[in-house]
């Protein structure tokens, strides 16, 4: 008999994802982890409002198995949606929560959560925690290549969820709290052969090298563990980078330490740097500049500008020129914080010596968890609003001079927490132009969140909260509209997109994958 | 002459004694667990298992009046617990202990662990390079199976596949592919209410949907609500390799693939 196949059109997943189609993102689709290049988190979909968000219902579940601390944000195209695990991806049937496919890359070392995944082309891309970058067919899960770019023998893992650009994927490494020496690398989308590699602590001799004094590069962290925002038209890699090594302790390294806790602006082709700046010179209390690094164009004390904002873990929000990396603005977003007397008018902090931690201990707010992380943000260009979770909360740090030795677990020592003084979480809505409170939604809970915020033009804004609700509140107000008790942690923060003409919201949950949408 | 800070206290050297000795007991003991991998070990080793054992587990472990030594359960099981499972029997079961040397327990364990091993480790007798060119020429394999994005849709991606399955499990795949088929790759024609059809595999299935990759690697998700007929094939759509010199190279074949270099047990 003659085998008959037959394009099923509505229901067959078919089209390319190019670069272009990504630079649109998000629409219908979810195509990069914080939804946009610009890392905006603002979905155009106004289907769900003020008006009807309170009829959302769960539409079904996917339980990961063996999953633990799902901290990814999926992907969804043409009917698929791709979430990660550590060292595993799945493809799910968006409109019935159902497996399409799974991929686990089989003798992978490492446990490291994962945040997500990457999508170019015809492939499905992600990162193991031994710092292999997996590319699958995304209709498949057929495996296309596995090439490692760092080694976990010296040291190096991930957690990080890719980008995909036109010619590279984007790929990155933890090691700030165990002495590794960070950079960004762009893979070929389809050979897996590396393009180019920017390390983030220059070797000896190098410009930026001056400011370790005689630390080992090898050694100076300055990780790249959170997928950076990229703007087409400058061709430009924003990319932020965490803490020094060892994280609390700065005698053996004096200086400035570049490019730890920067966003530093490179050549999408090269890699090579165009600009950087440093939010926390010479740190030594671990506060990473991971958190997002949001893109936009707007007026700026009277001058249209290309912008580049970010809610820093050291407590100030702060606004950027993209193009030059001009320092513009700076301003605290929480109430604790004491450890600068403010920023001078280059953003350098004026750090208040007393808040440098000794071995005897010493308070500092915010805390090491900083005041916000890697919990998504957003803006909504209709609101003018930046949507940030923040932390208010004070850690004791303690300093030791001890001999470092990389991946022993040594940072320079640690912190402990403030049993008198719990950390609290609050949503809070900025200004985006001068990161002045507009409205806040206080995040009761245990305080061990790291879920955050997606906006979208229907004017309703999702985020997960301390207590494991996804909450939707009023993106112009902050008025609390929805909420529902996912009965566990979050650890991710949700996403929005449309199947079938009908706006969904969906969000992991420790060991699930949750869907929500409007009752029919 | 010796300086102050040469002269160490009794206790030291006590203490330096005691880690010494720890140390070559670790050692022996190590010694003692580590199973033999030679071919003349685990021949000798199989021929005892199939004198002694083969009668309760079967003669390629897949079990009768004892249990399959085929499964995770066994196979995960620490070199030492085997060896002393297999010196002096399981309490409370009809499983034996068997009064034999030790090195004679290491070469029957060094063979039921073979049982399990991942092709990628052992030895297979044919030829991979004409595995190979059957895989991607006269055998069609490609056909429907890819390796690192070479080959076609919709079987079984087997990149990994050396990693992932035993010389046996390969052998029996290729010769009777029906005897086993792989979750998510059962032959399915899906009729639409509409009148089209979707032939391929079934990735997933219920009663309220389908997810099936087609031979050109297109996926379909159906909702079942659309699907007037979902016919399983019998058996597996893959044909059988009936040429014994076939199998064997493509066994040789197909144990070379793995995504990562082969690091050995843990066990």
């Amino acid at each position: 008999m003659k085998r008959v196949f037959i394009l099923l059109i509505p229901l067959l997943v078919r089209a390319q994802v190019s670069q272009e189609r990504i630079a649109k993102s998000p629409n219908a689709d979810w195509l990069t982890y914080n939804g946009d290049y610009a890392a905006t988190r603002h979905s155009p979909l106004s289907q769900i409002t003020p008006a009807n968000v309170k009829s959302l219902v769960a539409k079904w579940v996917f339980r990961v198995d063996g999953a633990k601390k799902l901290e990814a944000s999926p992907i969804v195209h043409d009917g698929l949606m791709y979430v990660t695990n550590t060292n595993e991806m799945y493809a799910l049937d968006v409109r019935s929560g159902r497996k399409a496919w799974h991929y686990r890359a089989a003798g992978a070392k490492g446990t490291r959560v994962n945040r997500g995944s990457a999508i170019l082309n015809d492939k499905v891309y992600f990162a193991t925690a031994d710092c292999h970058l997996i590319a699958l067919n995304r209709l498949t899960g057929n495996l296309v290549f596995d090439v490692e770019y760092a080694s976990a023998d010296a040291g190096y893992g991930t957690s990080i969820a890719p980008l995909a650009i036109r010619n590279g994927i984007l790929v990155g490494v933890a090691g700030g709290g165990s002495g590794q020496r960070g950079f960004v690398a762009a893979i070929h989308p389809d050979s897996g052969k590396e393009i180019w590699r920017f390390w983030t602590v220059p070797a000896k001799g190098e410009p930026g090298s001056e400011t370790w004094g005689n630390f080992p590069a090898e050694m100076g962290g300055a990780p790249t563990w959170t997928t950076g925002s990229y703007d087409p038209e400058l061709n430009t890699i924003y990319w932020p980078t965490g803490n020094p090594w060892p994280d609390f302790y700065g005698g053996r390294r004096p200086g400035d330490n570049l490019y730890s806790d920067c966003v530093v602006a490179l050549d999408a082709n090269t890699g090579k740097l165009k600009w950087h700046f440093q939010f926390t010179p010479h740190d030594v209390w671990d506060w990473d500049a991971n958190e997002s690094l949001v893109l936009l164009d707007g007026p700026f004390r009277g001058r249209q500008r290309k912008l580049l904002v970010q809610a820093n873990r050291n407590g100030f929000y702060y606004v950027l020129d993209r193009v030059t990396g001009e320092f513009l603005h700076a301003v605290p977003f929480v109430k604790k914080l004491d450890w600068t007397s403010g920023i001078d008018d280059k953003g350098r902090p004026k750090v208040i010596p007393a808040k440098i931690p000794t071995p005897a201990g010493t308070k500092v707010c915010p805390s090491v968890r900083g005041a916000s992380n890697w919990m998504s943000p957003s803006f909504n260009p209709s609101t003018g609003l930046f949507y940030v979770v923040t932390l208010e909360q004070c850690d004791i740090i303690v300093a030791s001079a001890k001999e470092p030795v990389p991946a022993s677990g040594f940072r320079g020592t640690g912190n402990e927490g403030i049993p008198a003084e719990p950390g609290r979480f609050y949503l809070r809505a900025l200004d985006v132009f001068n990161g002045k409170l507009k409205w806040e939604h206080p995040m009761p809970g245990p305080g061990i969140m790291w879920a955050g915020t997606v906006s979208t033009a229907g004017g309703v804004l999702f985020s997960g909260d301390d207590d494991g609700n996804l909450v939707a509140l009023d993106a112009a107000t902050g008025k609390d509209l929805w909420h529902f008790s996912m009965g566990r942690s979050l650890f991710a923060s949700p996403v929005t997109y449309m199947v079938d003409g009908k706006q969904y919201v969906s969000i992991a949950a420790e060991s699930d994958v949750f869907t929500f949408g409007l009752f029919e | 002459m010796a300086s102050l800070s040469d002269r160490t206290p009794c206790g030291y050297h006590i203490g330096m004694l005691l880690f010494l000795l720890a140390l070559a007991f670790n050692a022996a003991l190590a010694q003692v667990n580590t199973l033999p991998t030679d071919p003349g070990s685990l021949e000798a080793g199989r021929q005892i298992y199939m004198g002694s054992c083969s009668g309760c587990h079967g003669a390629t472990g897949e079990g009768s009046q004892g249990p399959s030594l085929l499964s995770g359960r066994v196979s995960r099981l620490p070199s030492a617990t085997l060896l002393e499972s297999l010196k002096n029997g399981l309490p409370g079961t009809s499983m034996p202990g068997f009064p034999l040397p030790d090195d004679k327990i290491r070469e029957i364990a060094a063979f039921v662990r073979s049982l399990t091993a991942p092709a990628i480790s052992a030895r297979p007798s044919g030829d991979s390079a004409r595995g190979r060119a059957i895989f991607f020429g006269e055998g069609k394999c490609s056909t429907c199976h890819m390796i690192l994005n070479r080959g076609g849709y919709p079987g079984p991606d087997l990149s990994n596949i050396g990693a992932e399955r035993t010389l046996r499990q390969l052998s029996e795949s290729i010769a009777k592919p029906s005897a086993r088929i792989e979750a998510g790759f059962q032959g399915v024609t899906a009729v639409l209410k509409d009148g089209r059809t979707v032939e391929g595999v079934a990735r997933n299935y219920n009663n309220y949907s389908a997810q099936i990759v087609d031979q050109a690697g297109r996926i379909h998700l159906l909702d079942r609500g659309k699907i007037a007929k979902l016919e399983f094939k019998e058996g597996s759509i893959m044909p059988a390799v009936s040429n014994p010199d076939r199998i064997e190279h493509l066994v040789a074949f197909l144990a070379g693939q793995s995504t990562r270099p082969y690091e050995g047990s843990s066990r």
